[in-house]
């Protein structure tokens, strides 16, 4: 056998870097098969299936012989960033010609070889044939020669007619790999030894010029991470920040850990007003077209209008926060990127790395669509830096809080249009400027360590499509290029989606005054053939009803429809056309609550040649989606000019329920040249919805998102629109104020005693109680299993380890911060250590600790220590605790002192505390109540100590008699009410105080969190028959419970009542994007519990605590993890949006409660204690 | 949190890592079991880009401790099919063509999975409510809609 043949051909054309070196479009090797490479890359939208299409076709070889290339910089050629629509348009075109080169060369060898002429030879899969059916195939046509082809400009291409791959819609190549989790985006990469980085970014979120920008760290404290497995450095070089972990999770915990300090972020220009914003950013004006005398025939207009449209920042929101690797080597550097530049992406590596292009390789892969810009050359550039620093591959993930505040944003716009009627209703004149204050967000790691000067450049970018498609008499536009005001940089339909609102709802605008059809009156004036042919066509297919004036529309909901045309122009000015669109849009607008809902579009296109007729829909139908949820809901918010964005509540993007219906009208042009389609149908979008909702109302909207606020406000003028509170359920409730039943009542002479009691206290200083004397630690194996087994469950019921373990500390060794009132005191240590613990403690001295609240030293013991409970135990009871702790492994640990205030750092004086508030002896139960109840109230009142918590304390820190079970304070959490007091909306019973503790979850009122939830995973220890007892006595504080069905039919009955069904505020929509796939009613069950919010005692309480809380700090450590988790968002919500958030929650699913007040207050103050 | 020995049940198979017990599952299954179904979208249960399957139902791996996970079933993407062998859910979507940029898939199969698993043959309105909470940004959801129509068992009509 003969070996495998080693030839290949490739077709190349010389590089323009100056090294002498060539790039290679297409390489056909002797086995046939056949890779073609392209510099641009494929962003989602399929073009490595189109180019495989256009390789395949020229080349006359199936589809299925081809290899796509795309973006890896050692091996494709360098066609800039892959942006503007441009890959089939421009980026495709050599390397058509390259394939036709290669055909054509090997057409004329096959020629040779078989001896016939060119043009009597037929190709079908690379075997060329001749009419006497010799054949010879491509792969035996290139031999074992190295063939290198010159990219011919001239070379003939084949002629479209006769095309039967291009045309055709191929399935995507990319989607089996995608469906199945194959290794196919940059976030699977693994490199042997690779390492998992996170950086921490500076405080001026989002903004990226300015002096302050590389130049506000004051310091790290590397030490605030020392104690985090497997960290391998902390890296800072100007204002970058990275952490490096062995494990990707420690590495998150390391970044969120790490104590970075800043320098106060500067005063920034607000953006609430964008209007006031844009204009005082300074500009230079551009004019890109004058024509006739725009002055003079708007002076003689008859009806002049000035009108003013504003478009907000918008997020390109790739679903991927970016991802990268790095492996740094001296004499080599690789990185895997999702970049969509990857020649542009090297040079900046090169500059931040001192080092020649050469050195660096950028190897491409998918990731998260990107839609303009996202955060993936960031993420390269800080992968880079922090491998360099270790000398070992590094992965660094973004999160998605970080994607979304430094993601270079689609750029704010004002634009002006200055224009009117003359008499006969022709346009008098058209004076337009707009304003866009945007530039290439250079890569973030190039400023934040100095390497490049933060001073914004200003791009001229605000020109796309500026010009109208309209051939106006007297016309003027001009652009005023200005830099940026916070991190921007291009976005789908760059500026021509928001010029193009700007000429669409304006010709409507004159169309209305002028009494014509928007349709008829846009065709006057539209001079090119294809885009007469393309609006006559949508308007065919929508059934467009010409209607020369507005009709009115009757009813809540009104209907309207709305037209809007163009032809993207992108590039540089004056730019390329892409493919022509235009939508009919039909939209419902609800007058009573805002909401606009696009029900249909119809989207038609003339793409010239579709490559892929299939991809082509599916660009359309992304275009019209995505557009539709950028008109409808999509803005960026900004705090004191940082912004304020960072995840899916406080930037909602369309969810399913939402989209509308959607009619793709492709014109059949497949004679024509290819046309870039991944942006054309996105331009009309807002126009024709803001058209359609002028149909609908009779209210012009000049700044999108139509939001349900903002509809509301412009039906309404100025009138504050009714807050969204639902009719009350009428409930009547019964208070009551219970006294423990086991309180004495201290009158006025014992309260004197005692104070004297207090007083001889602090005069006894000197004198403690008396101290018993250390013992040996006991043996435990004097103790049977059995009441070890005891003395566990009543340690659980105690909770004796809630306090007494440090957070990640060894269990009951003490040393967990308790506040209180008067100061911190830390838990002590009760292993038997006999230094540090309790092994020392001989019984009676723990048996005098437990009931007296005496150390057994002397010392009295601070009340935290519920001893008052403790009291109440019984003798059998308190030995078998006894034996379980001393049985327990010893752990040497000493206990931080308590931090007091004076006078409360003084001991003594607890003596007094003491014969006020401590009522000592053993538990009695009350012959008048049941067994399960006395059971009930011995394990409540004794060591369970629920009162402890749940009752409210006087200014000496003691349990109010007056107040038992009423509700308390426990590690700055709420301690709801036990009793008739409770301000669930559906009244605690026997069962759901049952369900409650042995679950963790009641249906009626939620699940435990916070730190309940750690109480009810120790009552597991106890048997059913204790829970039950606890629960009965619980429940005999509380009104009789409701029949089980009146149960059900009251949390039906407030549950759709509270239904949402509109997301009309901040709070709706942070609700919507953050807490409603958990806690929606009716949703697709997912992994835990769905606790209902119109129900949970939480949203019902007197105080927002527990809700901030759980929204702050979520629940990690459930009772029971069948309960599920809920994430903490503190990191990913401001003090504002929580603030917004617990008043929506609070006004929709309590809206019988009165709203708390300085919700803002108690978030900030709950997010500062945790810190400390 | 200190690392310890914590055993899984992936994709039908037995497997020990050792990690913290709070460690989030979405990392230890991309990690150290080197699955790439699941994606890492917003570490906050948001966007569904991390969905797998926990005892057949649908679970955010990226809010759910592995410490949670223990003696539980869980199936990822990969766990479904492959490419030679893919699920009917998961040539449903291959079929329809039902992405652009790919990240959101593995949420859309899982959350179709997990749906299918308890109503064999949802409606429109059902499916629509049940991928809610899953994100796209690419606009796919046309594509996507006519996948799990397909998956459902109703007849998908041909585009013209």
């Amino acid at each position: 056998m003969r070996s495998q043949r080693q030839g290949s051909l490739s077709v190349v054309r010389a590089a323009n870097d100056g090294s002498g070196g060539f790039e290679t479009f297409i390489k056909i090797t002797a086995d046939g098969s056949v890779t073609a490479y392209n510099g641009h890359v494929d962003l989602g939208t399929g073009i490595r299936t189109a180019l495989g299409q256009i390789v395949a076709e020229e080349l006359d070889v199936s589809f299925a012989r081809v290899v796509i290339v795309l973006g890896d910089t050692s091996l494709v050629p360098n066609q800039g960033a892959t942006i503007a629509s441009e890959t089939i348009q421009i980026t495709a075109v050599p390397l058509r010609k390259a394939a036709a080169r290669a055909r054509q060369f090997l057409i004329s060898r096959a020629a040779e070889r078989l001896e016939v002429p060119s043009a009597d030879l037929t190709i079908e899969d690379g075997l060329i044939r001749g009419k006497d059916n010799r054949s010879v195939s491509y792969g035996e046509l290139i031999g074992d020669e190295t063939i290198r082809l010159d990219l011919a400009e001239d070379v003939p291409l084949k002629a479209t007619g006769s095309y039967t791959i291009v045309g055709q819609s191929v399935p995507r190549v990319d989607l089996p790999a995608k469906a199945t989790g194959e290794l196919v985006y940059v976030h699977d990469i693994r490199v042997p030894g690779m390492l998992h980085g996170r950086v921490v970014r500076p405080p001026y979120a989002g903004v990226d010029a300015g002096p302050f920008v590389g130049n506000s760290l004051i310091a790290v404290d590397e030490d605030s991470v020392g104690d985090i497995p497997g960290l391998v450095a902390v890296v800072t070089i100007g204002d970058f920040v990275g952490v490096i972990a062995e494990r990707e999770e420690n590495a998150v915990k390391a970044a969120a850990r790490l104590s970075v300090s800043w320098k106060a972020v500067p005063t920034l220009p607000e953006l609430d007003d964008l209007d006031a914003a844009l204009r005082a950013n300074p500009s230079t004006p551009r004019t890109l077209i004058e024509k006739g005398n725009v002055e003079g025939a708007l002076a003689g207009a008859a009806k002049p209008m000035r009108r003013t449209y504003t478009w907000p920042y918008q997020m390109h929101a790739s679903m991927g926060p970016s991802c990268a690797v790095a492996d740094y080597h001296e004499d080599r550097i690789r990185v895997w990127s999702g970049t969509q530049n990857p020649h542009i992406l090297r040079s900046d590596l090169a500059l931040l790395m001192d080092r020649p292009e050469g050195d660096i390789e950028v190897i491409r892969l998918e990731a998260a669509g990107c839609y303009g810009r996202n955060c993936a050359d960031d993420v390269s550039a800080d992968a880079l830096l922090l491998s360099r620093a270790v000398g070992r591959p590094v992965r660094v993930q973004l999160t998605r809080e970080q994607e979304h505040t430094w993601e270079p944003k689609g750029t704010a716009q004002l634009i002006d249009v200055n224009g009117g009627l003359d008499a006969d209703g022709t346009v008098a004149g058209y004076d337009f400027a707009t304003r866009y204050p945007s530039n290439g967000a250079p890569t973030l790691a190039l400023l934040l360590t100095g390497k490049l000067a933060p001073i914004p450049a200003v791009y001229e970018m605000g020109d796309r499509t500026a010009i109208p498609p309209y051939d106006y008499d007297h016309m003027r536009v001009v652009a005023h290029d200005m830099p940026p005001i916070v991190r921007a940089s291009w976005f789908r339909g760059v500026s021509a989606l928001p010029n193009t609102f700007a000429h669409e709802s304006y010709i409507d605008e004159l169309a209305t005054e002028a009494g014509v059809d928007p349709i008829e009156y846009r065709l006057r004036y539209l001079k090119d053939k294809r885009a007469i042919d393309l609006v006559n066509a949508v308007a065919e297919r929508a059934g467009w009803t010409p209607r020369p004036v507005r009709e009115e529309k009757e009813g809540d909901v009104v209907h309207g429809r709305g037209f809007a045309y163009a032809l993207y122009v992108h590039s540089k000015f004056p730019g390329y056309g892409a493919a022509w669109s235009a939508w009919v849009a039909d939209v419902a607008v609800d007058k009573t609550t805002g909401e606009v809902s696009v029900t249909r579009v119809v989207a038609g296109q003339d793409s010239g040649l579709m490559i892929n007729p299939d991809g082509v829909r599916h660009q359309i139908q992304g275009n019209v989606i995505q557009s539709t949820s950028r008109a409808l809901m999509e803005e960026v918010s900004f705090e004191r000019g940082t912004v304020a964005t960072r995840e899916w509540g406080a930037y909602p993007i369309i969810k399913f329920p939402d989209l509308p219906k959607i009619d793709v009208l492709m014109l059949p042009r497949q004679d024509q040249p290819p046309l870039g389609v991944g942006e054309s149908a996105s331009v009309p979008s807002a126009a024709a919805i803001a058209n359609a909702i002028f149909d609908a109302t009779g209210v012009r909207f000049r700044e999108p998102p139509f939001t349900p606020e903002r509809i509301l406000k412009g039906l309404r003028g100025d009138v504050p629109t009714k807050p969204e509170t639902l009719p009350p359920p009428t409930m009547s409730r019964s208070s009551k104020i219970w006294r423990s039943p086991f309180s004495r009542r201290s009158g006025v002479f014992a309260r004197i005693a005692a104070l004297c009691t207090a007083v001889i206290g602090l005069g006894a200083a000197v004198l403690p109680g008396r101290a018993i004397a250390p013992i040996a630690r006991p043996d435990p194996s004097v103790y049977s299993a059995a009441t070890i087994a005891r003395g566990e469950q009543l340690a659980a019921l105690g909770n004796c380890a809630v306090c007494h373990t440090a957070m990640d500390g060894a269990v009951n060794a003490g040393g967990r911060p308790i506040e209180t009132p008067f100061g911190t005191i830390y838990s002590t240590n009760i292993t038997p250590d006999v230094e540090t613990g309790i092994g020392g403690w001989s019984y009676p001295a723990f048996e005098r600790a437990m009931r007296e609240g005496i150390h057994r030293d002397g010392r009295h013991l601070y009340p935290a220590f519920p001893f008052t409970h403790f009291a109440k135990a019984s003798e059998a009871d308190l030995q078998a605790l006894y034996a379980y702790l001393m049985a327990q492994a010893p752990v040497r640990a000493s206990t931080p002192h308590n931090k007091l205030a004076f006078p409360f750092n003084l001991r003594p004086l607890l003596a007094g505390w003491n014969a006020l508030f401590h009522q000592a002896g053993v538990f009695k139960p009350n012959p008048s109540k049941s067994e399960l109840w006395n059971r009930g109230a011995y394990l409540v009142e004794s060591l369970g100590h629920c009162s402890a918590c749940h009752s409210p304390r006087n200014a000496l820190g003691a349990e109010r008699a007056d107040g038992y079970l009423a509700g308390g304070l426990a590690d700055r959490w709420e301690a709801p009410p036990l009793t008739s007091l409770s301000h669930a909306p559906i009244p605690w019973s026997e069962d759901e105080f049952y369900s409650y503790l042995r679950t963790g979850e009641s249906r009626f009122h939620g699940v435990a969190a916070g730190p309940m939830a750690p109480i009810v995973k120790d009552l597991a220890a106890l048997p059913d028959h204790d829970i039950r007892a606890i629960a009965a006595y619980l429940a005999s504080f509380n009104e009789p419970a409701l029949e089980p069905d009146a149960q059900q039919a009251l949390a039906a009955k407030l549950e759709s009542e509270t239904r949402v069904v509109l997301a009309s505020s901040t709070g709706a929509r942070l609700y919507q994007g953050a807490c409603a796939v958990c806690h929606e009613l009716g949703g697709l069950p997912l992994f835990g519990s769905r606790p209902s919010l119109a129900l949970n005692s939480n949203l019902h309480s007197a105080i927002p605590d527990n809700l901030i809380q759980v929204i702050l700090h979520g629940i990690t450590q459930p009772a029971s993890s069948d309960l599920g988790y809920m994430p903490a968002f503190q990191d990913a919500m401001s003090d504002d949006q929580i603030a917004e958030l617990v008043a929506y929650l609070r006004r929709q699913f309590a809206p019988d409660k009165p709203q708390w007040r300085d919700v803002r207050d108690a978030v900030s103050r709950l997010r500062a204690s945790a810190l400390h | 949190m200190a690392p310890t020995k914590v055993r899984l049940i992936v994709n039908s198979r037995a497997c020990e890592v050792e990690a913290a017990p709070d460690t989030p599952l979405l990392y230890v299954l991309r990690n150290d079991l080197e699955l790439n179904g699941p994606k890492f979208g917003c570490g906050l249960g948001e966007c569904g880009t991390c969905t797998v399957l926990i005892d057949g139902t649908a679970a955010r791996a990226c809010v759910i401790p592995i410490e949670g996970c223990v003696g539980r079933e869980i199936v990822t993407l990969e766990g479904l099919g492959s490419r030679d062998r893919p699920d009917p859910v998961q040539q449903a979507f291959i079929t329809e063509q039902a992405a652009q940029c790919g990240y959101c898939l593995n949420g859309m199969i899982m959350t179709t999975k997990a749906l299918l698993n308890i109503n064999p043959h949802p409606s429109e309105a059902e499916i629509t409510q049940a991928l809610r909470y899953n994100l796209c940004r690419c606009g796919a959801h046309v594509e996507i809609m006519r996948a799990a129509l397909r998956a459902a068992g109703h007849i998908v009509e041909i585009c013209d």
